[in-house]
């Protein structure tokens, strides 16, 4: 007979008298000490119960792994749309444990409404659809903002021990509840059981799902005897996969309850394994019909590694919301795999080998200026979950970070050691894709690139091998990671040695400024004269600038010295001058969702200075009003202490880094190649061009051709290319 | 002239219920619960997505902190249907060994209230409805009387309701309140007034009036105007220089509050911060020195 393939649970639903409130909370956290998947906390029907959903929640604040849930929920008694914020604030609040089940009571009126529930908790968690009205008897919703998106939906089970009950949670729930002591007799008990899960799966697969979208759960007699076979046949012969021991919130944990946690359950879980073919059983989730009627082609959606399964989110996903766009581009992958350990993202590229046919993005921290760490209809592997940031080794400075961090984290980490790394001016940018690239940050002249800092990376390749490479294992790898990373495989972890970074002083000044050609070249010169512990950017506008520096220094009066000439510039029409901490500055945006829609514009030049005809182009383009953001960027100093040959990052001659961005590529560049005929080289940071022609520019030829040929070593398939790919798109690589 | 109602003085704070971080306004319960402060409070708008079901974010700070009280400022009635209400805030407050006060309000935002499914009432309906779900509230919560709860109202209607849990201590219905009908029912059925001086149109002084309603109506009912305590949601910066109305020094604050107390009878101030520093400077050094003010002027 059937099983559905889920792993076996134990739970303990508490009944919860309000006499009791402290021995009911006890009994719930010895549970979960004892082992106990779920904590039910059931709505009471007796005279002055504790209410169910207050008592979850207490419950959850007070355990840290257990599935909590709040049991025989009434749908009459409170609007759906509301029960929907309450489940998906239990959800993030309790680090996605929630649950929760309705009574679905063989009262007509009950079934109905609880029907309708689902229908809204449903609505309200799919932030992808169109704000539909839902009309019911019982419950309806009327243009209510469907949300928040969670990583994952709460679970919506249904109680109800009738054939009624068993059909609507197979036609709509993740979960069906059945009292056993309810069931006629104990005798006849086997064939209820059977008559039940067949009115499920039968009403399962009439509205198009497959039953093993709904778990089963049964609530043992509170005189069952506790014997191992019949635990054991709930499962094998009924596909019973959570097994619920009702418990008096008054008296606590019995002796007989703490037996069944402690002693039968990890025995019936093992004899449920044995008895049923290897690999039956598994925590893969299943996917609801309806979300899986949102896969796109050429996906092997059922055959994402085992470990991964879990952490993959699909387009009807509600997770989906949140992981899709960029922060600047906006996107819609078939499929986003986000391993939680290196051994998973091996196992994500091999998926990703299998295909080679879809776009494959690679994503730390989804910041990316071009947005290539999402697509449309292709995969998307995302290492945001490696984020960890550890000390290695005090004296020596050096620290172990994972890709998924991001700059605002590692600056909070490094600041009370005294210590900062210099990365770039937005704490919300993720390690991986900078550090693989350059990073042209506030303390650049001062302390140099980001990548200057890597004394170690550690890489999986196209083929899913693990290397580690450094200045001495894999030489010409750790070369090429430093510029280039990101056409040789994934960084799971980088090496870095940081500087020590006391209070620095963060200027903020703004300029009237009436001559954008002249006011860029006296900023060329001011920079040009300026100590590398300054670096300086400037954002210039139609009668605008800004200009934010840096000082590595805590003294006031070489603060003011290096920036009283910028002050001289222009008329200055604000300032703002403060000694902080590095991390402050970093932390000066709150990290919110990727929302990104639409395709970004922009343009990058590396530029030795600032020459009277690269300013005139440059003000003739603010001028034109093309761009909505013209930026340069201080560079030299440390980072020009660098050879050239170093790093893939050869453009060390460079004293300035000019960002543009616009909304028309066409608009942007009828003005921006007139500028970019005075460059020396690009940040392929900075770019969005999809022009092969780009690539050149960012590599020097000599870069390029040894670039190439360690990519037909390394990635012959050139399976990873989503950003400024140095083979072209979709060719195999020239050995 | 003075007011003085005879109640300890609370302070508190008013917190954003965003969902986003998802733990970010329990951290900011957590340290007024640490700060010493009396009470944190959450705003309660269920029709907005990025903020948390106000009941569940209580029920899971209550469960992470240990001293602070803690209430809705102030629950949308119609999205709560009032015996659900009562049950949770009476468990809630039998778990948390009687730290849940109960915030009301009429309803609003009826566009957000309709399209969750909710009722859209007129404000005379609105104020109709609170009076019968003070009743069904009081009522479960009774579990001293006989019988089913019954309230047979144009908007509830209950009948034969089983009572309890009873709380653990006689939580406060406060209401939110500016227009004179809902003042005359706060004076009546009410525990506690809970009005924000950024609604108040004259600024303080507006109290004086508000005040009297709710006394007469007190009195009306056979009550005391002291059954009703005074709250205040207030707003504010800390700067080193002083400035207007709660822009300034700490001691600054605590003139102008202690003021307000002894003008207007107010017991509880209710500062809007979800920023730690703002939250622990309130607590440390605005509240003692206001309690210091208030108590002298009360002995002399
Ligand atoms: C607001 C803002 C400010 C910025 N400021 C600066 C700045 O001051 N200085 C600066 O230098 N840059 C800056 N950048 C650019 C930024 O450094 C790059 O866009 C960088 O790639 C972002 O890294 P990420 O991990 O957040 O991006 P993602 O979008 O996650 O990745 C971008 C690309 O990097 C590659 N990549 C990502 N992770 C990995 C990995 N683990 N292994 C190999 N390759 C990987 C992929 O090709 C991917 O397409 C800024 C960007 C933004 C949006």
């Amino acid at each position: 007979m059937p099983s559905y393939g889920h792993t076996l649970r134990f739970g303990v639903e508490v009944r919860a008298p309000a006499a009791a409130p402290g021995v009911v909370v006890e009994a719930a956290v010895l549970a979960e000490q004892l082992g106990a998947d779920l904590v039910l906390l059931p709505e009471g029907e007796d005279e002055g119960g504790l209410d169910a959903w207050s008592l979850a929640t207490w419950t959850a604040g007070r355990t840290t792994t257990a599935h909590v849930g709040a049991t025989r929920l009434d749908p009459l008694a409170r609007p759906a749309s509301t029960l929907a914020r309450a489940a998906a604030s239990l959800q993030l609040l309790s680090g996605e444990r929630a649950l929760l089940s309705l009574a679905a009571g063989e009262d007509p009126r009950r079934l109905v409404a609880a029907e309708e529930t689902v229908a809204v908790l449903r609505a309200m968690q799919d932030t992808s659809q169109p704000r539909a009205p839902l009309r019911g008897t019982h419950q309806h919703l009327d243009g209510a903002e469907p949300g928040p998106a969670l990583d994952r939906e709460v679970p919506v089970w249904l109680h109800g021990s009738h054939e009624k009950a068993a059909a609507l949670a197979g036609r709509v729930a993740d979960g069906w509840m059945v009292d056993l002591a309810e069931l006629s007799d104990e005798r006849d008990q086997a064939q209820e059981l059977a008559r039940l899960t067949a009115a499920l799966d039968s009403a399962a697969t009439g509205a198009g799902r497959d039953p093993r979208e709904v778990r089963r759960a049964a609530v043992l007699r509170a005189d069952d005897p506790l014997d191992t076979d019949g635990l054991v046949a709930l499962a094998v012969d009924h596909g019973i996969s959570v097994l619920v021991l009702p418990v008096d919130g008054a008296a606590g944990l019995t002796a007989r309850d703490r037996y069944l946690l402690e002693r039968i359950a990890p025995t019936v879980r093992e004899r449920v394994e044995d008895a049923l073919p290897p690999g039956t059983l598994t925590d893969r989730p299943v996917r609801r019909a309806d979300v899986r009627a949102r896969r796109r082609p050429g996906i092997a959606y059922d055959e994402v590694p085992e470990s991964l399964a879990g952490a993959t989110v699909e387009p009807g996903d509600s997770a989906f919301a949140r992981v899709r766009s960029t922060y600047l581009r906006g996107g819609d992958p078939g499929l986003v795999l986000r391993p939680g350990t290196v051994g998973e993202v091996v196992e994500a590229v091999g998926f990703a080998r299998s295909h080679r046919h879809l776009p494959l993005g690679i994503r730390s921290g989804g910041h990316g200026i071009s947005g290539r760490s999402t697509n449309d209809g292709g995969l998307v592997i995302d290492v945001g979950r490696l984020d960890d940031i550890t000390v290695l080794d005090e004296a020596a400075r050096l620290v172990r970070i994972g890709p998924g961090a991001r700059w605002r984290d590692v600056a909070t980490a490094l600041q009370p050691h005294g210590w900062a790394l210099s990365s770039g001016d937005y704490g919300g940018v993720g390690v991986g894709g900078l550090a693989t690239a350059g990073g042209i940050g506030f303390l650049g002249r001062a302390h140099g690139l980001t990548i200057d800092h890597v004394r170690a990376v550690e890489m999986v390749l196209a083929d899913g091998s693990l290397v580690r490479a450094s200045a001495t294992e894999h030489p010409e790898l750790f070369w090429a990671v430093r510029g280039a990373g990101a056409n040789f495989g994934i960084a799971v972890a980088f090496e870095f040695q940081v500087d020590q970074v006391g209070d620095v002083g963060w200027a903020q000044l703004a300029f009237q400024v009436d001559d954008a050609a002249a006011y860029l070249q006296a900023f060329g010169r001011v920079v040009a004269a300026t100590p590398r512990r300054t670096t300086p950017f400037l954002i210039l506008s139609r009668g605008v600038a800004h200009v934010m520096a840096m000082v590595d220094s805590s003294d006031p009066d070489e603060i003011v010295a290096d920036l009283q000439p910028f002050a001289e510039i222009a008329p200055l029409v604000q300032q703002q001058v403060v000694v902080a901490p590095y991390a402050a500055v970093m932390n000066m945006f709150p990290e919110s969702p990727h929302a990104g829609r639409g395709e970004p514009v922009s343009r990058s030049v590396l530029v030795r200075e600032i020459t009277p005809a690269f300013a005139a182009a440059s003000a003739d383009l603010i001028a034109s009003g093309a761009a909505h953001w013209y930026q340069i960027r201080s560079v030299g100093g440390a980072v020009a202490d660098v050879p050239a040959d170093a790093t893939a990052f050869a453009h060390r001659d460079a004293g300035f880094s000019l960002t543009v961005m616009g909304a028309d590529a066409g608009r942007v560049d009828r003005w921006f190649d007139r500028v970019r005929a005075h460059a020396q080289g690009l940040y392929l940071s900075f770019e969005s061009d999809p022009d092969p022609a780009r690539v050149v520019e960012a590599f020097p030829p000599a870069t390029l051709e040894r670039l190439r040929r360690l990519k037909a070593e390394l990635d012959p398939d050139n399976l990873f290319r989503d950003n400024f790919p140095i083979v072209h798109h979709g060719t195999r690589s020239a050995s | 002239m003075s007011t003085d109602y005879g109640h300890d003085l609370l302070f508190g704070t008013f917190v954003t219920p965003t969902n986003h971080p998802a733990h970010q306004a329990v951290e900011q319960a957590v340290v007024a619960d640490e700060a010493g402060l009396d009470l944190v409070t959450f705003q309660d708008h269920p029709y907005v997505a990025k903020f948390h079901d106000t009941w569940t974010l209580m029920a899971y700070a209550a469960a992470r902190t240990s001293r602070v009280r803690l209430a809705a400022n102030v629950h949308n009635l119609p999205l709560r249907p009032p015996a659900v209400l009562a049950r949770a805030a009476a468990s809630l407050d039998l778990l948390s060994g009687g730290r849940v006060e109960l915030g009301l309000g009429a309803g609003g935002f009826w566009d957000g209230v309709g399209a969750m499914g909710g009722p859209r009432r007129t404000p005379g309906e609105s104020i109709e409805a609170l009076d019968e779900a003070i009743q069904i509230i009081r009522g479960i919560w009774d579990t001293e009387s006989r019988g089913g709860v019954s309230v047979r109202g144009r908007h509830y209607d209950v009948h034969g309701a089983r009572r309890g849990p009873a709380p653990a201590h006689p939580i406060g219905i406060w209401v939110g309140a500016y227009k004179p009908r809902i003042l005359r029912l706060v004076g009546r059925a009410a525990d506690g007034w809970l009005p924000s001086l950024a609604y108040l149109q004259g600024g303080v002084s507006d109290l004086t009036e508000m005040n009297r309603r709710i006394d007469d109506a007190a009195e009306a009912a056979g009550r005391r105007p002291t059954d009703v305590r005074r709250l205040l949601n207030i707003g504010g910066r800390f700067a080193a220089q002083r400035g207007g109305f709660l822009q300034g020094p700490p001691a600054q604050w605590a003139e102008e509050l202690a003021e307000v107390a002894l003008t207007y009878g107010t017991s509880g101030f209710v500062l809007a911060s979800d920023d730690t520093t703002t939250t622990q400077t309130f607590a440390a050094e605005v509240a003692p020195a206001v309690r210091e003010l208030v108590a002298a002027a009360r002995a002399s």
